[in-house]
């Protein structure tokens, strides 16, 4: 069989590429690099609290001091005194999708941002660059309690002793350099609050759009789901491709009460000049259940591993994953879980597609405490090659302290099957169908865990396209 | 003398908060006297044995070999977190590492040669025993170097006087020519006041079958290595591994099967069972390279945890440089089933005699495959003793 019938193509990324000229006029550009002044600017720009500069030149102090990590991909070729840490429009953020600047407009509505939220989510904010320049949240949704904001608004508004008792507690400056540095730099993101009981029925969405060159994206998400409460928490990103590197070093805590859900997806899909050295974690209280649906598609280097603390007892965690690394990519992509409760359970499963050159790595670790006594894991990994010039490797790793859990892992790696090719082949099927039909298949075991449309835009994704066949 | 050095480099690094990229042997006051492997008991027909042969003689051994495997390195890059050039100066690969190599060189450790005839087929095993009294810090360096078509077994046992203390390290370098066939048995039953590490690296050419069975069950702290190069199309590599650690022992361990051929075969089954407060670390990796099409590999881990505090930490690894490759690992960890449980006790064992026949049963499935009844028989009453 050809090589040649074997091609997935890249992805059409002509939506996302689009670029928007950021005049001076419209927009106001930090100086590049990451300094002490710089960051004293930021925090004047945006009006924060004393405690909130402390802790911005307190995180840069720690990022100057930090060493990058020696297992990842390399990121030699990210120069950080090219990086600007923030770039704005001039127009405040709009609470009215009419009132958004009209360039700005017609990017989230290429992007089909305003369409999803007339028909599928609850709220939605729109970052582009380094602050938000939408924010809207239905009004039943609101009238449940439900808080949906931009960071900024709830660092100094009526929710700012919450955001001072949980910003950054989750992921401290400590934890590595980039978390650091989205201490000292981070802007923007969103602060979402689920009142005690409250189910909210349709997804909120945030989407971040990185649209200046050699620029860096450094967004916050806070979200505290109360007792019993659930919720769908939506994250899409994208940027236009530029010759120079783009960083986003995004954060995300999420705060799960007891007996409370909380499901965050995420359709990462950066252009394949962006620096993905994003941090998400989670911490999950008595009987409550957290669940990670994750594609990643885009950028260029990517570390990403969303961590899950099982805290209280009974709590439990779901992590689904896709990864596809095509021409160029290094994507380094897995969960962490960390039992610390009873009867905690855990479940990792996950695909990766290597194509074109692209390196695929699942990294993962599963943390059994001595007190986390009848605890569950399964991991379940597993890795398609579609030719002979990537790489698929997968790095896991279990550290178990008590004899009373029960631990199951398995992982694979292959090729598609001649087998399986042949068989559907022997049905009708041409050899292309036959092997996007694999593809497809591979991939099912997440597109089914999201919403529909965003299952649409990852199978067109990773649309396979034959030829000679 | 002193020890310090880091061994059993995982072949791609990973979180540093897992404690498992690498391990360290610090040990301090050594009085290493012995360097040199004990005679076998017999030698074999077919079987040619040359004590301390040099380093040149050792070059000269895998040189062929070597330019072979750089013969088929290719543009592909690495994984990331590469720890392949750390060990690139060693002329055999091994689990542990290069760290190994400069010990030995610098214990001016003398190097045994066990050859086979091309063709021959061995079926009497060499037996080297190496057996230590109270005190006694040794070094063993060997080769086993079976020639085109032929066959060998060479079995190696480790045992010291009760409540001896000592420290005994091994590095045993394998060469499987075309067609050729490796069976290297290694029984450790050391005292618990020992320190040891145990180290094999083999290269396997067309063809040809390297087999390794590891039973390690005393000593207070041990690190093994295990690396094959499947240089050749259609060789293949088993292994076998059973450990029990109790009290404070510990094990530190890292296989490696290199798949570099066409048509390659690895399978690693390890079973353990770990009491008390024993520590274990597992590092398995399948290395599919660029080249290596139509192989398969499988790495299979069962480990028992009999007390709630013990530690276990494993990083089942599988690196993957082609598309035309089957890979797979498998894990299982935990205790005993409460239907195990019910089952037994339903017939009259109580826990604690049901623990004790899990036990047994797991070390007998890996000790059955030594091919002498007598090492069996001494398994199963050191087991027992230690029980």
């Amino acid at each position: 069989m050809s090589d040649n019938n074997k091609a997935v193509v890249d992805i059409d990324r002509s939506v996302y590429d689009i670029k928007d000229v950021e005049n001076e006029q419209d927009f106001y550009r930090m100086e590049d690099g990451f300094t002490e002044d710089i960051v004293r600017k930021i925090s004047e720009e945006k009006h924060d609290p004393d405690w909130m500069r402390e802790f911005r030149l307190k995180s840069l102090e720690i990022y100057n001091k930090l060493e990058m990590p020696d297992w990842g991909p390399d990121t030699d070729d990210l120069d950080m005194n090219l990086i600007s840490s923030y770039v704005r429009s001039k127009s405040d953020m709009k609470g009215k999708w009419e009132d958004v600047p009209e360039d700005i407009k017609n990017t989230f509505e290429r992007l089909g941002i305003p369409e999803a939220e007339r028909e599928s989510l609850a709220g939605v904010g729109a970052q582009y660059d380094s602050e938000l320049v939408y924010h809207n949240v239905k009004d039943e949704v609101a009238a449940q309690g439900v808080v949906y904001t931009d960071m900024e608004s709830a660092l100094t508004g009526e929710y700012s002793d919450m955001v001072h008792e949980y910003f950054m507690k989750l992921v401290p400056p400590t934890d590595h350099k980039y978390a650091a540095l989205h201490g000292a730099v981070w802007s923007g993101g969103s602060f979402v609050y689920v009142p005690k009981g409250v189910k909210v029925d349709i997804p909120l969405q945030s989407y971040f759009r990185l649209n200046a060159a050699g620029a860096g994206q450094f967004e916050h998400t806070l979200i505290i789901v109360d007792e019993g409460a659930d919720l769908h928490f939506i994250e899409g990103c994208s940027a236009p491709k530029y010759n120079v590197a783009n960083l986003h070093a995004g954060c995300v805590e999420l705060y799960v009460k007891k007996n409370a859900r909380l499901r965050y997806s995420t359709i990462e899909n950066w252009s394949k000049n962006m620096y993905n050295l994003n941090t998400k974690r989670a911490l999950v209280e008595e009987g409550a259940r957290m669940e990670w649906v994750s594609g990643s598609f885009g950028s260029h280097t990517s570390y990403l591993y969303p961590m899950t603390i099982l805290k209280g007892d009974h709590s439990n965690m779901e992590y689904t994953g896709i990864t596809f690394a095509g021409k160029g990519q290094n994507l380094d992509t897995g969960a962490k879980v960390i039992h610390q409760g009873k009867y905690t359970s855990s479940m990792i499963s996950t695909k990766s597609i290597s194509k074109s050159g692209g390196i695929g790595t699942y990294r993962s670790s599963v943390t059994i405490n001595k007190e986390a006594k009848h605890a569950k894991t399964s991991v379940s990994c597993d890795s398609l090659m579609l030719d002979s010039i990537s790489r698929a490797d997968t790095i896991p790793g279990m550290d178990i302290r008590t004899n009373d859990a029960d631990v199951g892992h398995e992982a694979k790696i292959g090729r598609i099957s001649d087998e399986a090719v042949f068989y559907l082949m022997s049905r009708g099927l041409s050899e292309a169908d036959a092997r996007a039909l694999i593809v497809s298949g591979f991939a099912n075991p997440v597109s089914k865990e999201l919403p529909l449309e965003y299952a649409v835009e990852m199978n067109n994704l990773i649309k396979l396209e034959m030829s000679g066949g | 003398m002193d020890l310090k050095m880091k061994v059993n480099h995982l072949p791609a690094l990973t979180y540093r908060f897992l404690k498992s990229n690498d391990s360290e042997i610090d040990e301090k006051d050594l009085h290493i006297k012995s360097t040199r492997t004990p005679e076998p008991e017999k030698i074999p027909a077919g079987v040619i044995v040359r004590e301390s042969i040099s380093e040149e003689d050792v070059r000269g051994i895998f040189a062929k070999a070597k330019a072979k495997i750089e013969s088929k390195k290719t543009d592909i890059p690495g994984p990331n977190g590469d720890t392949a050039p750390l060990n690139d100066s060693q002329i055999v690969r091994t689990g542990m590492g290069v760290e190994i190599d400069k010990l030995m060189a610098e214990m001016d450790a003398e190097v045994m040669l066990i050859t086979t005839k091309e063709g021959s087929k061995v079926t009497e095993p060499v037996y080297i025993d190496f057996v230590l009294k109270d005190g006694e810090c040794a070094l063993g360096s060997q080769i086993v170097y079976a020639k085109k078509d032929s066959e060998i077994t060479v079995i190696m046992e480790y045992d010291s006087e009760p409540e001896a203390k000592g420290f005994l390290g091994i590095q045993t370098r394998l060469l499987a020519e075309e067609g050729a066939k490796i069976n290297l048995i290694k029984v450790q039953m050391l005292s618990e006041g020992f320190v040891h590490f145990d180290d094999i690296g083999s290269i396997c050419d067309d063809k040809a079958y390297v087999h390794t069975i590891n039973m390690q069950l005393g000593a207070g702290k041990t690190w093994g290595g295990n690396r094959t190069t499947l240089l050749g199309d259609a060789s293949t590599f088993d292994n076998h591994t059973g450990y029990l650690c109790r009290n404070k022992q510990s094990y530190d361990m890292n296989y490696v099967a290199d798949q570099m051929g066409k048509k390659t075969a690895s399978n690693m089954i390890f079973r353990g069972v770990l009491l008390d407060e024993a520590v274990k670390t597992f590092r398995g990796t399948l290395d599919f390279k660029s080249g290596s099409t139509g192989s398969v590999g499988d790495e299979q881990e069962d480990t028992l945890l009999l007390s709630p505090d013990v530690i276990n930490r494993t990083m089942p690894v599988i690196l993957c440089g082609e598309e035309d490759v089957d890979g797979r690992h498998g894990a299982s960890i935990g205790q005993l089933g409460d239907d195990t449980l019910f089952y037994m006790e339903s017939r009259g064992i109580d826990e604690e005699a049901a623990k004790k026949l899990m036990i047994r049963a797991r070390m007998e499935s890996i000790a059955r495959m030594i091919p002498d009844e007598a090492i069996i028989v001494r398994i199963q009453q050191f087991i027992r003793t230690i029980l």
